[in-house]
This record gives structure tokens, C-alpha cells and sequence, in this order.
């Protein structure tokens, strides 16, 4: 499973209540962070999760099983680890 | 050693006594952090160099930092300006000092003066924790005034500890990345906190 790590404080919060509206991504709580978990990508646009740039861009506390792929102004986005990896 | 186990060594340190940087300016950094800033003046030394080498004569003084704090220059008679230009940007401007107020009024009060003088705000930002203005001082030093945006919690303290012994372990190894660093700081979390994982919905 492709796993994202947010800690569960309200400015990271709102990344995992974003990927969550995913039926394919589940939230768990992991101590002080919530586990976000897909079998596929984790996709998280930032404007839906509302953050201002320095949190967004400090915003992923851990990943599992994955790699960023992609961490602008617009998206982020967490992809498993390729078979090549 | 990890911060699982800590060692308990006794923390007795309370802040900061002085930091202290060279001058070449002292007119323009006694205008600037006395006359623009307010910080008061609360200690000088006058030096005839130390001893009878060929150390320069200097100044040394400080301006109250709050709380007790200092902030100090040395100013060496005699002493031609220098800035090593060799060091990148990046680095140079990594090394700063950031000045506590405790709200959102002290630090638009800090702003305004700021704009009314030479060297005005050149940044605002807004960090997850604290919210900050910085300014490049008469010297070429950056510095921030910073004021907390919410509480720091235990959780914000968990983290802090685990990133820095995922640090510890990634930099040890060839090649550190951030990618590098994130995959160890999940096993940091998943090894911590192993037991069955409570599932969590926002309705």
C-alpha cells in the first residue's frame, strides 16, 4: 500500500480529509499521525485542502511504500514504488 | 540512542546569554536596531585589543533582546570590510536570527518601523506555527521577528523527535535525500506505533 503520513494537528489535518473523499484511500489514526493508504496513488490538490505555501510545503510528515512524484503549487502527489525501484 | 530512549541529561541552559557578529558599519547598526527597532543599548566594551599583539582595538556592544536576551557587535578599528562572496546565497541567508514577540499587534508594530526606515520588511510568511517578517540588516545579516500561530503540542514535539533520528540514520548513509528520509521516518512511525491502527473518517 502506498502510504502518506500527515500529523494529525489542524494545519495537516485537512491533506488527509482531502484524500480521504477517495473511495480508494483509507485514514487511520498512528499515534499523533493519521496513516493515509491507497493500493495506487495518493492524490491531494491543494486547493481543495486549503493550505497557504509553507504548510503545504511542509506538510508530509513520512511515506511508505511510495515516492513523490509530484509536490507544486497545485498537487501532491504520492506514487507506489515502481517495480524498477 | 534514539529519542525512544532517551538519555536524561539535566537541560539547566536558559536561553540566550549573547550572540555576537563583526561590523563594519556601527553607525548604520546602532541607527538600525537602536533607532529603528527600539532595542535598547545595555552594554559596551572599549578594547584595547588583547594585550600587546597585533590584535585590533574594538568595541563590543550590545542591544536588549527581550527577556533578558543580547544581541552584540564587534566594531575593529582599522579593520577593512570583508564579506566572503564565496559562499552561496543560499547558505549565507540559512544563517539568521529570529526575534520572539508574543502577538499578531507586536508584530505589525515591528513591520511598521521597519517600513518607515531604510531597510524595510522584504518578506511575510506564514509557517504552520509562527508567522514571520524578515529584513536584511545594515550588515548583511537576515534577520526574522517571529510570532507563535498556535501552540506548539506534544504531537508537534513526536514528530520533531522522530524526524531528527530519521535524519541521524539518513545522513549517515551515502547519498542522503529527502526521499530517503521520508521512507525511514514511516518505518520510525509504523515501528512506534505498531499496534492495530484505528480507522479515522471526517463526517
Amino acid at each position: 500500500m502506498t502510504t502518506l503520513f500527515v500529523l494529525d494537528v489542524e494545519d495537516f489535518r485537512p491533506l488527509a480529509e482531502v484524500a480521504g473523499k477517495d473511495p480508494d484511500v483509507t485514514v487511520r489514526r498512528r499515534g499523533p499521525y493519521l496513516e493515509v493508504a491507497a493500493p495506487g496513488s495518493i492524490r491531494i490538490d491543494r486547493n481543495a485542502a486549503g493550505r497557504r505555501n509553507a504548510v503545504w510545503f511542509s506538510s508530509v510528515a513520512a511515506v511508505e511504500d511510495g515516492r513523490v512524484a509530484r509536490w507544486d503549487r497545485e498537487e501532491l502527489v504520492i506514487e507506489p514504488d515502481g517495480p524498477e525501484e | 540512542m534514539t529519542s525512544l530512549e532517551p538519555e536524561l541529561l539535566a537541560h539547566t541552559v536558559r536561553g540566550v546569554d549573547h550572540a555576537a557578529f563583526p561590523t563594519f558599519d556601527p553607525r548604520a547598526t546602532i541607527t538600525f536596531y537602536r533607532d529603528v527597532l527600539g532595542f535598547p543599548v545595555v552594554h559596551a566594551t572599549c578594547a584595547l585589543g588583547w594585550g600587546p599583539g597585533d590584535h585590533p582595538d574594538f568595541i563590543h556592544f550590545f542591544f536588549d533582546i527581550g527577556n533578558g536576551d543580547r544581541l552584540a557587535f564587534f566594531y575593529y578599528f582599522g579593520v577593512a570590510p570583508y564579506r566572503d562572496t564565496g559562499i552561496p546565497e543560499l547558505l549565507h541567508r540559512a544563517r539568521h536570527l529570529a526575534i520572539h514577540v508574543d502577538g499578531e499587534a507586536d508584530l505589525a508594530e515591528y513591520r511598521r518601523r521597519l517600513d518607515a526606515s531604510n531597510w524595510p520588511c522584504e518578506l511575510q510568511v506564514r509557517h504552520e506555527t509562527v508567522e514571520s517578517i524578515y529584513v536584511t540588516d545594515p550588515n548583511g545579516y537576515l534577520m526574522e521577528i517571529t510570532r507563535p500561530l498556535r501552540a506548539i503540542t506534544p504531537e508537534d514535539d513526536i514528530d520533531a523527535a522522530l524526524s531528527v533520528d530519521a535524519l541521524m540514520e539518513v545522513a549517515g548513509e551515502p547519498e542522503p535525500s529527502l526521499e530517503k528520509f521520508f521512507a525511514r521516518k514511516a518505518k520510525l512511525i509504523a515501528d512506534r506505533y505498531e499496534g492495530e491502527p484505528e480507522l479515522v473518517t471526517f463526517a
